[in-house]
């Protein structure tokens, strides 16, 4: 720090919390009592704050500062930032002071390498499509992200490093993969160790690549095409289910549920909205049918567009096909019309079994329809409510934000606390090193369905899995949607297949 | 006209300087202040000389993007022969668009209209073609190399995106000292005097179109390896044409400087005020903030924000026009 006339002196609240202390037991204690240290510096800081003032009262305002940063961005190590008396306010300066001062005084001691072994904060980039059309799910995995983070703070931080805390970085992809992007590298800039997000495939794509270009590990909470993990990336993990692997469940309860009930269906009607995704879903689902050599016939497949309003000729030659079941993929409007235009035609079937859309289980949905959406068996990425970590974060998310843990909320969740696992068995905040432990990943206590969050050569999740859903009979309307596979999961027994017809419940 | 050389000459070296002092994140910044810059121009050789609007120059976007990745990852063709090739397709597209539009005389909303929908044709129809990925869009492969227009820091990129934007002034000036961009704009003042004293406006127009969509397409295998993810909704969907537009409107339309201007107004805006709001809680203040800029230029400022700034520094970079009065006004940025 020079002043007027005195040459360059590096001042730093280190140098005196170290006499106080004393040398010997100074640098130890920084790993050893992390939390004295802290409140030791804090003290410091504020002396050399003021004595800053002092001699700026007594000398005149500081013309040039060199301030000897030690930077968290790792490619840069230690700079040196130079800058002019009259650009940097007096406010700001002494608020950067006091919040650089550990690093400004650990390097002019020459001990930055003990410090980058226990920072007291780890940066954790989230990006969430908080505006755009996905914005309300987008607030809602933000949220989820937030909460798992001040959660783990508030059981101590990371413990390996010394109680370290996690801090949120936050980005808005606005719904677009170029924002994302760009946002991605905003939070690396401001120190981001690792990024995780975005919900849409595109965006995850965008983010993936960046991570590559930047090494900066990227845990995809959300996001399910499988292109995603098919590059061969270094740094890239979903925790999420994959599509393949979301048709690959519906195919493999549908055996295990005419296995079990000794019943089966011949013939089938797919139906589909004609839009991206339900062509796309229906689409698989037909492949992977085939593929899977599961003796049904596909009788016909019923596209119809997005936002339909009337599906009774659709549903009239459903039932001039007479199929045993109906496979839909849908959307909560025209999950509602369909089922009600099966009633008024009085359509036999043996059910209706969802290979995987929304429209089957919302709260709204289910109490709506009532009596006719019983029975309907949905393959689905689902929540855990048996487990105490579900049933924990969901009262916590519901006293925060007055709304439920849902499936991709419980995801975002769950993304959050594999960060912080991997960071704690690395020890470390840096990329390598979280990356090895992401490989090695093998977390349990998370409140989903699936296994344990196991990572393979690709990235995926191998622990990802679906559950088979079945809304069952429940005077409480919001109770009514049960797990009923797998079995170490379920929340009924009983499975009922084939359903009794729509209009005699 | 000297100072005027002098400032730009200097402007210049500061912006090729930049990559020395600044990091991934500013770059990135300027690489899409560049890129939308590019983009703008292009489709202000069409509508600002020539004013027919095109509100689906999306779809040339798209068509370069979808063209070089699909050359790239098919046959192993560098995006940077790639892009050319890509650039032809738009042209071609842009011509039959044009055939369409101006042999058959649809001027106004209807060449609007007829924009708009080969946009959205386009777009139905890459979100069905398995080939190019349909509705889940196209992933490109990171494999960092020049031949492969990929690269790790953004630095590379943002010399890239600053020579196209560079280039698209220079050509653009090129075009209007020309008898072509004479042309274009007579036809936007008066299309049937421009037709009556001799000029064949339909030849002009088409080669307008044809420029422009080349041009487009170009940026479009930019954005591609620089995005690495194709979608049809994000390449030809409406959204794009607008934002597209937006800056040379701002900027000023008809003008070399505006959509430079324009860029460089909005692309920043966005992105400091999406991460000045992005603690939590203002969510989406950054959109409002940007739209309510759109409508305020809009409204106060029709001709674009260059005229102010034109007349702002004419006294300082054209002291000889300046001093004779009202003539330093008509040759404002152009």
């Amino acid at each position: 720090m020079a002043t007027s006339s005195g040459p360059v002196e590096p001042v730093g609240p280190v140098g005196p919390a170290a006499v106080i202390s004393g040398h010997q037991d100074f640098y130890p204690a920084l790993l050893e009592a992390p939390d004295s240290i802290h409140l030791l510096l804090e003290i410091t800081t504020a002396f050399v704050v003021k004595w800053l003032a002092a001699q700026e009262a007594v000398d005149g305002p500081f013309k040039r500062i060199a301030i000897a940063d030690y930077n968290d961005n790792k490619k840069e190590g230690i700079g040196m930032k130079k800058k002019a008396g009259k650009e940097l306010n007096r406010r700001t300066f002494i608020k950067t002071s006091g919040a650089i001062g550990l690093g400004l005084a650990a390097s002019s001691f020459g001990v930055p390498t003990l410090l980058r072994a226990a920072p007291t904060k780890i940066k954790i980039g989230s990006i969430q499509p908080v505006t755009g059309p996905l914005a309300v799910i987008g607030q809602g995995q933000r949220k989820a992200n937030i909460m798992a983070a001040r959660q783990i703070n508030a059981a101590g931080g990371i413990k390996s490093m010394g109680g370290a805390q996690l801090e949120l970085l936050l980005g808005d992809s606005e719904s677009k993969p170029e924002v994302g992007r760009q946002e991605a590298d905003r939070l690396i800039k401001d120190g981001a160790v690792v990024l995780q997000g975005p919900f849409q495939s595109g965006t995850a794509m965008a983010i993936a690549t960046l991570a590559e270009q930047r090494q900066v590990p990227f845990v995809m909470d959300v996001a399910a095409l499988d292109a995603i993990t098919q590059k061969g990336y270094q740094y890239s993990f979903r925790v999420f289910i994959t599509a393949k692997g979301l048709v690959g469940g519906a195919i493999k309860y549908l055996k295990q549920v005419t296995e079990m009930k000794g019943v089966m269906p011949k013939t089938a009607v797919v139906t589909n909205t004609a839009d991206p995704f339900g062509k796309g879903m229906s689409g698989g689902f037909l492949k992977g049918l085939e593929k899977s050599g599961f003796p049904i016939k596909i009788i016909d497949r019923i596209q119809y567009p997005l936002g339909i309003q009337d599906l009774s000729t659709e549903v009239a030659k459903i039932k001039s096909l007479k199929p045993d079941l109906i496979f839909p993929v849908s959307r909560p409007g025209d999950s509602v019309i369909l089922t009600r235009e099966l009633y008024k035609q009085r359509v036999p079937l043996m059910g209706i079994f969802c290979p995987g859309s929304p429209g089957w289980y919302e709260p709204h949905v289910v109490k709506d329809l009532d009596k006719l959406i019983l029975y309907v068996l949905v393959n689905v990425p689902w929540v855990n409510p048996n487990s105490t970590v579900y049933q924990k974060a969901n009262a916590a998310f519901y006293k925060a934000y007055n709304q439920i843990l849902d499936t991709n909320s419980a995801y975002a969740y769950t993304g959050t606390l594999v960060i912080a696992d991997a960071i704690e068995r690395a020890g470390s905040a840096r990329a390598d090193d979280i990356v090895a432990a992401l490989k090695k990943t093998n977390f349990k206590d998370h409140p989903v369905v699936g296994g344990p969050v196991q990572f393979n050569e690709k990235g995926d999740n191998i622990g990802a899995m679906t559950a088979l859903i079945q809304v069952q009979k429940d005077p409480d309307y919001l109770k009514r949607v049960k797990i009923v596979m797998p079995k170490e999961f379920a929340q009924s027994d009983e499975i009922v297949f084939p359903a009794p017809p729509l209009w005699e419940r | 006209m000297t100072r005027l050389y002098l400032f730009l000459a200097v402007l210049f070296a500061v912006l090729m300087a930049l990559p020395l002092v600044l990091g991934n994140y500013v770059l990135g910044i300027f690489v899409m202040v560049y890129f939308w810059a590019y983009v703008g121009q292009s489709w202000n050789v069409l509508t600002g000389y020539t004013g027919h609007i095109s509100l689906g120059h999306a779809l040339y976007l798209g068509v370069g993007a979808y063209a070089t990745t699909y050359f790239a990852q098919n046959f192993g063709l560098s995006p940077w022969i790639g892009m050319f090739l890509g650039g032809f397709i738009a042209s071609a597209i842009g011509l039959f668009l044009g055939f369409l539009g101006f042999r058959f005389g649809m001027r106004g909303v209807y060449f609007v209209i007829l924009t708009i929908a080969f946009a959205e044709i386009t777009r139905l129809i890459v979100s069905h073609m398995e080939a190019l990925g349909s509705f889940t869009g196209i992933f490109l492969d990171f494999d960092p190399s020049f031949l492969h227009f990929q690269f790790r820091g953004n630095v590379p990129y943002y010399y890239i995106s600053f020579g196209f934007m560079v280039v698209s002034m220079v050509v653009v000036r090129t075009i209007e000292r020309s008898r072509l961009g004479r042309f274009m704009v007579a036809i936007r003042e008066n299309e049937e005097a421009a037709q009556a004293l001799g000029v064949n406006t339909f030849k002009y127009n088409m080669l307008a179109i044809a420029i422009s969509a080349y041009m487009t397409a170009l940026a479009g295998a930019f954005y591609a390896n620089y995005i690495f993810y194709l979608h049809p909704n994000s390449m030809f969907g409406m959204a794009t044409s607008i934002e597209l537009i937006l800056r040379p409107i701002v900027g000023g339309l008809g003008t070399i400087f505006g959509p430079v201007l324009g860029s460089f107004i909005l692309s920043p805006l966005s992105e400091i005020s999406r991460a000045y709001f992005s603690k939590g809680g203002l969510e989406g203040l950054h959109l409002i903030l940007y739209g309510v800029v759109a409508i305020l230029v809009v409204l106060f400022m029709p001709k674009g924000v260059i005229v102010y700034v034109t007349k702002m520094l004419n006294p300082i970079l054209k002291p000889e026009t300046a001093r004779q009065g009202k003539r330093g006004d008509d040759a404002d940025g152009r």
